[in-house]
């Protein structure tokens, strides 16, 4: 699911270098920004510091001033931010988010303990154009629609061999049909019910309203009988139906799209790799590599957004890609993806391993998505 | 804004605190004097009040790992990894930054930043508030970093300790490959638990995609002492363990702990060798057995943890007393008089901690026992002759079970600014 409070990505700033009087300052992969501060018998040095608001990390060195081993900044008497214990030789950081305005740096013990640190507004960030946010963004659309439309195609025969009791056919094509949900699944998930109406497990809703693929993969697989499954199966229809024309009003931003991909991974470690998600046909597998290809090719478009300085951790998730898709590779079939319980514990493992190892660097990416 | 912090505000409270800790820093002691809690940090200090113990820090820089001499603490968390990376690279960068965050936790400070609110926060948090709990983190490489089957996947074979043996079988070994081994251990010693989790957790986190855990092993109560000042606590079978455990403060710890300054390879001067096995104590068992019976498995008095025949814990351990009817006091296939140093010769310094995993689920019996940490120069020489004799001849294994077993070379400690196994990679 797709949540809110994720989506507030307004507030960062991204890709700032400041420059302070005498002072430095970088900012790393994460956008957050380094002051270099030294701790001197004399004072800080600078003794005048100037930074750009937001995130900071400030780093603090002490060579030789054995009578000087901290580092406070003050806003007003309370301390925001310090270090303590920076005994010569030693170098150590703290982080803050600064706030505009003016404050006290202090560095006890030294000749003169004070100096001040200017904050100035943020805002003056490294900002994508404009084209470009709205190419990744279209180019993301394209591949949703795509996805949408080969569902709906898809749903229309299977729905067809549901009505006419035909089982074999019906499983037959449940696995690749849906696996066209699967790619695009955050997205129905911000459509509010249609993800349950489309989607929901046994359990997950009241039993009369339980409808969606895996009330007919009940059928299929655990009552061996359709009967009953009409119903149902005129309901997927409306509801695919519903899920695409819905997706012509959406609208998404490029840090929205870098969250689904994380989010299509949560769902592969929470019920693919469980094989929970299709328990009675087993065709866990399936949905586990249409959630990865949903990933990447979110992955795909929003990259391009990112600062030119995260170029290592772009290189990181692609290997980390590789990585999950080669583990999968041995399970393909000529007819799609073999049956979870072909998996062995140790498979299982290693790909939740896997998939782990992908999404922890993928979270990262919605912050330094350029706004 | 440039008026001094007054008496009694946050600021006057710290400069209380900054003494006491800049003093001991000086000293080069285990540090005292957590941080008090301060508002409007972004990296947060960990601390919250200042509780005498659990507010102490140990010091994570010096000569030798901490973790070790350390006085055991209450709690562990054990964690080994498998290395998932095929790069040389890979290590090194993880070394480094599991160091950093280490010299970080141990202060009770947070991994990394926290604030920023559209990213996954760097620390996860959950130890925010809390002191440092004399936490210490403890680093360790194992067999298969060097060789794993035949290959020399990162270019270190050569550097294999010859002390780094593949641990051999003994006699009733029952081990489970899945909680055994392991390319890298971090032993998690301090007296929070969620302290001990929050490291672990925080240090697996930061290995993603460059190590996978490969098991976990929890403890709660120390199993033995460390340090003269420490009294001797008692194990899952009700008795003193420990008493004779080599101590800190004796002369002669070194040469039985840290490698030997002039031994090869270089890298590992000043490190020591750690093996693992989880012994799993058949409790019920144990509990229907008589205390006579118990106190002669044992080979001491459960109440005082006094040798049989003698009242004091420390008393020596008489294994040439016979009773009235000429028969020996401590019976020769009792858990001391075979593990007993003066028997064997062998000392090796014990750290290890009571664990349970709940309930075995097959039989329905408690999963409990004691997990056994051993420091040692060298355990071709110390661990390995020890436990032949104890599997071979101790009573005791009628109620034990080792079902996991590991060997970690634990590198020599950091000085700032360096890394875990710095030696090793250069």
């Amino acid at each position: 699911m797709l949540r809110t409070r994720k989506l507030l990505i307004g507030g960062v700033i991204v890709g700032v270098v400041l420059s302070g009087c005498g002072g430095g300052g970088q900012t790393n992969a994460a956008g957050v920004r380094t002051i270099d501060v030294a701790l001197t018998d004399e004072s800080c040095q600078p003794i005048a510091l100037s930074a750009v608001a937001g995130p900071t990390t400030v780093h603090v060195t002490n060579q030789d001033a054995d009578g000087v081993t901290e580092f406070e900044i003050l806003d007003g008497k309370k301390i925001i931010g310090e270090v303590e214990n920076v005994v010569p030789g030693l170098d150590r950081s703290f982080s803050l988010t600064l706030k505009p305005g003016s404050f006290v740096i202090y560095c006890p013990g030294a000749k003169k303990e004070r100096g001040t640190l200017e904050v100035a507004a943020g805002g003056t960030g490294q900002t994508a154009d404009p084209a470009a946010r709205k190419a990744a963004v279209d180019a993301y659309l394209t591949y949703v629609k795509k996805e949408a439309d080969q569902l709906v195609a898809d749903t229309g025969p299977f729905v067809v061999a549901v009505k006419a009791g035909d089982i074999a056919k019906a499983k037959a094509l449940f696995a690749t049909t849906r696996s066209h949900y699967e790619t695009i699944e955050p997205i129905a998930e911000s459509f509010g019910d249609l993800d349950a109406a489309l989607d929901a497990r046994e359990g997950d809703v009241p039993a009369v309203e339980w409808s969606g693929f895996h009330r007919i993969e009940k059928a299929l697989w655990a009552d061996g009988s359709l009967n009953g499954m009409s119903e149902v199966a005129d309901k997927l229809v409306v509801d695919v139906a519903k899920l695409r024309s819905l997706i012509d009003s959406i609208e998404l931003e490029p840090a929205k799209i870098a969250n689904g991909a994380v989010e299509l991974l949560n769902e592969v470690s929470a019920s693919k790799i469980t094989g929970e998600e299709d328990r009675y046909s087993h065709t866990d597998l399936a949905d586990f590599e249409a959630n990865v290809a949903g990933a990447k090719q979110a992955f795909e478009v929003v990259k391009e957004l990112m600062a030119k300085n995260d170029k290592t951790l772009v290189e990181t998730i692609n290997g980390r890609f590789a990585d999950v898709e080669s583990a999968l590779a041995p399970f393909k079939t000529s007819s799609g993806m073999a049956s979870y319980t072909a998996l062995t514990n140790a498979n299982k493992t290693m790909l939740s391993q896997r998939i782990d190892a992908l999404a922890e660097p993928l979270s990262r990416v919605a912050a330094l998505v350029l706004q | 804004m440039n008026d001094t912090p007054k008496k009694g505000d946050v600021g006057e409270s710290k400069k209380h605190a900054r003494g006491l800790t800049r003093r001991r820093l000086l000293g080069g002691a285990a540090v005292g004097a957590g941080g008090l809690a301060i508002g409007g940090l972004s990296v947060a200090k960990l601390s919250g009040h200042a509780d005498a113990q659990s507010a102490q820090r140990v010091a994570f820089h010096g000569a030798h790992q901490a973790g070790i001499a350390t006085p055991a603490q209450d709690r562990l968390l054990f964690a080994s990894f498998d290395v998932a990376t095929r790069e040389r690279a890979d290590v090194v960068a993880l070394l480094k930054s599991w160091t950093r965050a280490a010299e970080r936790l141990v202060n009770g400070e947070t991994v990394g930043f926290l604030r920023d609110p559209v990213s996954p926060a760097d620390d996860t948090g959950e130890a925010l508030g809390l002191e440092p709990a004399r936490l210490t983190l403890t680093f360790g490489f194992g067999p298969t970093l060097f060789e794993r089957d035949g290959h020399d996947p990162y270019g270190l074979a050569a550097s294999r300790p010859a002390s780094l043996v593949d641990i051999p079988a003994f006699r009733g070994d029952a081990l489970d490959p899945a909680r055994s081994g392991g390319d890298l251990c971090v032993q998690a010693c301090g007296d929070d638990p969620q302290v001990l989790f929050h490291a672990i957790r925080n240090l697996a986190r930061i290995g993603r995609g460059s190590v996978v855990l490969r098991w976990v092993q929890e403890g709660f109560g120390r199993t033995s002492s460390t340090s003269q000042t420490q009294v001797t606590p008692r194990n899952l079978l009700g008795f003193k363990d420990g008493t004779n455990n080599i101590r800190s403060e004796q002369s002669d710890f070194a040469q039985h702990v840290w490698v030997d300054p002039g031994a090869d390879p270089a890298w590992m001067r000043g490190g020591s060798c750690l093996v693992a096995r989880r012994i799993r104590v058949r409790i019920e068992t144990w509990d229907r057995s008589s205390l006579s019976d118990q106190e002669a498995t044992i080979g001491r008095h459960r109440s005082t943890g006094a040798p049989l025949g003698a009242t004091d814990e420390f008393h020596t351990v008489d294994l040439a007393a016979v009773d009235s009817g000429g028969a020996l006091v401590i019976p020769a296939d009792a858990h001391i008089a075979i593990a007993n140093q003066q028997s064997l010769g062998i000392h090796l310094l014990r750290r290890g901690y009571n664990f349970t995993d709940g309930m075995d689920p097959r039989t329905g019996q408690l999963d409990a026992g004691l997990f056994f940490l051993a420091y040692q120069r060298d355990p071709r020489v110390q661990f390995i002759p020890m436990q032949h004799a104890l599997a071979s001849g101790d009573t005791l294994n009628e109620y034990i079970q080792h079902v996991s077993s590991a060997i970690f070379a634990v590198p020599p400690g950091v000085n700032p600014g360096g890394f875990i196994g710095e030696a090793l990679f250069h």
